[in-house]
């Protein structure tokens, strides 16, 4: 039986998507950590979201092959030697999180970026408190528990970031998921 | 004999998670119990300080922009009340001096042993970190500019908070107002010795365990006591607004305003001990 042209085997023409470069998802991670390092207005600093997190989220699911625990952790690193808090909050919470989020990516494909927008609200909700509740179990003085909102501030910020890096890597919902991270 | 692995099969997830999982607790167990974390912290601040300052840098320029258009008359009002106000300082600063002169030679005949001397040092704060767990600001002056962990820092009107972390070219401030902190103060009116603290919020205070037919009313000033050497006496802190009686505990709490214009300033002074103090 010969081969249907009409259907190819390997997709064709803008299906077949060139992964995402190396150079834009560590250049993307390096401008949202840098957002976060921006003079925020003291007022509303328990609002402002970790763009960083959101960043490295987008690519565990989109380029799994470049984001995975190593970088969450690496990332998670970084951003505890330069804000507050202690050595590892950051980076155990980035590591949960991403660990949670690499078992959700096959699911995550069947949706539109709000879809995936609002699987991914409970994981940054859960990310916000585990890293206050980390505070309080070694004993920081006081959590202030407005921070929460900032990981729903964090999922609004996903969207467009989303939308964004979509169109900047030529992805659409018909192509699949690369194969999960070893 | 050839040492081929028997089992050449990567790291299952799970496994990474738990591996990178106890090596961050790991970590924060060391960073809360020892300060094991502090050469390693200075030397990510002194990288990182830098690049915030550039980052902050253009939004200044955007806010001195904005400034630069204010009214002529605006200003000069400004000036003239400046002025006014720099002659009712002078005129204070005379008898002021008078009274230190007079006070150190009293303290000299009855043999007490003079005051630590401080001098006020002028820092830019650059940033207010996101944290949390503490109230904290990062200001443009470190162990360069002689800086040292544990000094008070102040504005205009009062005290502010403590030097708690110095890098190289930036340190780090925690407010008065931060939960756990205290500082040691004495009510004007009576000479009361209390303690207050922060509750977390920026214009709050309190002074917990206070004996319930302790002398402080609504009004009253604490300043700093100058007992725990830390800060020197003096300094105003707060004004009391309200004392609560106790209903099932056997302590009143009284409820008090900072002085100092916690959260609103650009710039705060550290008192610096003076080189040629004894």
């Amino acid at each position: 039986m010969p081969l249907s042209t009409e259907k190819p085997l390997v997709p064709q023409g803008p299906q077949l998507i060139a992964p995402a470069a190396r150079r834009l998802v560590y250049g993307s991670l390096l401008l949202g950590y840098l957002c976060t390092l921006l003079p925020w207005p003291q007022g509303m600093l328990w609002l402002v979201p970790d763009f960083a997190l959101v960043v490295l989220l987008y690519w565990v699911i989109h380029a799994p092959h470049l984001a995975g625990l190593g970088l969450a952790m690496a990332l998670g690193l970084v951003t505890d030697a330069t804000l507050g808090g202690l050595m590892g909050q950051h980076a155990l919470s980035y590591t949960i999180t991403v660990f949670l989020v690499i078992h959700l990516r096959r699911r995550l494909e069947n949706f539109e970026v709000s879809g995936r927008a609002l699987h991914l609200a409970p994981i940054f909700l859960g990310q916000q408190a585990l890293f206050l509740i980390l505070g309080l179990v070694f004993r920081l003085p006081d959590a202030d528990w407005r921070y929460l909102v900032a990981g729903l501030s964090a999922v609004l910020c996903w969207i467009p970031l989303a939308r964004l890096f979509d169109r900047l890597t030529g992805w659409t919902n018909e192509m699949h998921i690369e194969p999960a991270a070893k | 004999m050839a040492s081929a692995p028997m089992f050449s099969h990567a790291i299952g997830l799970p496994a990474r998670l738990a591996l990178y999982g106890l090596a961050s607790l790991a970590l924060m167990v060391v960073d809360s119990r020892y300060d094991a974390m502090t050469a390693f912290r200075t030397g990510s601040v002194t990288l990182i300080h830098p690049v915030q300052a550039a980052l902050a840098r253009p939004f200044e320029y955007l806010g001195e922009a904005g400034e630069f258009f204010t009214v002529h008359g605006v200003l000069l009002k400004e000036k003239r009340q400046l002025e006014a106000e720099r002659e009712r300082l002078a005129t204070l600063l005379q008898g002021y001096n008078d009274v230190q002169g007079e006070n150190a030679r009293l303290r000299e005949m009855l043999k007490l042993t003079p005051l630590p001397a401080v001098e006020p040092m002028a820092a830019r704060i650059t940033r207010v970190l996101p944290d949390p767990f503490a109230r904290k600001l990062v200001i443009d002056r470190g162990s360069a500019d002689g800086v040292e962990a544990g000094r008070p820092v102040v504005d205009v009107a009062g005290l502010i908070g403590q030097v708690t972390e110095v890098y190289t070219n930036s340190s780090i401030i925690t407010l008065l107002t931060s939960k756990d902190q205290a500082a040691p103060v004495q009510d004007q009116r009576n000479g009361l010795r209390l303690i207050v603290s922060g509750v977390g919020s920026d214009n709050l205070l309190e002074v917990r365990y206070l004996d319930m037919h302790a002398d402080l009313k609504p009004g009253d000033l604490l300043t700093t006591s100058g007992i725990d050497g830390t800060y020197p006496p003096g300094i105003q802190v707060a004004q009391v607004l309200s004392v609560e009686q106790p209903r099932q505990t056997p302590f009143a709490r009284a409820i008090c305003q900072p002085i100092g214009h916690i959260g609103q300033h650009r710039y705060v002074l550290i008192l610096k001990a003076k080189k040629n103090a004894p």
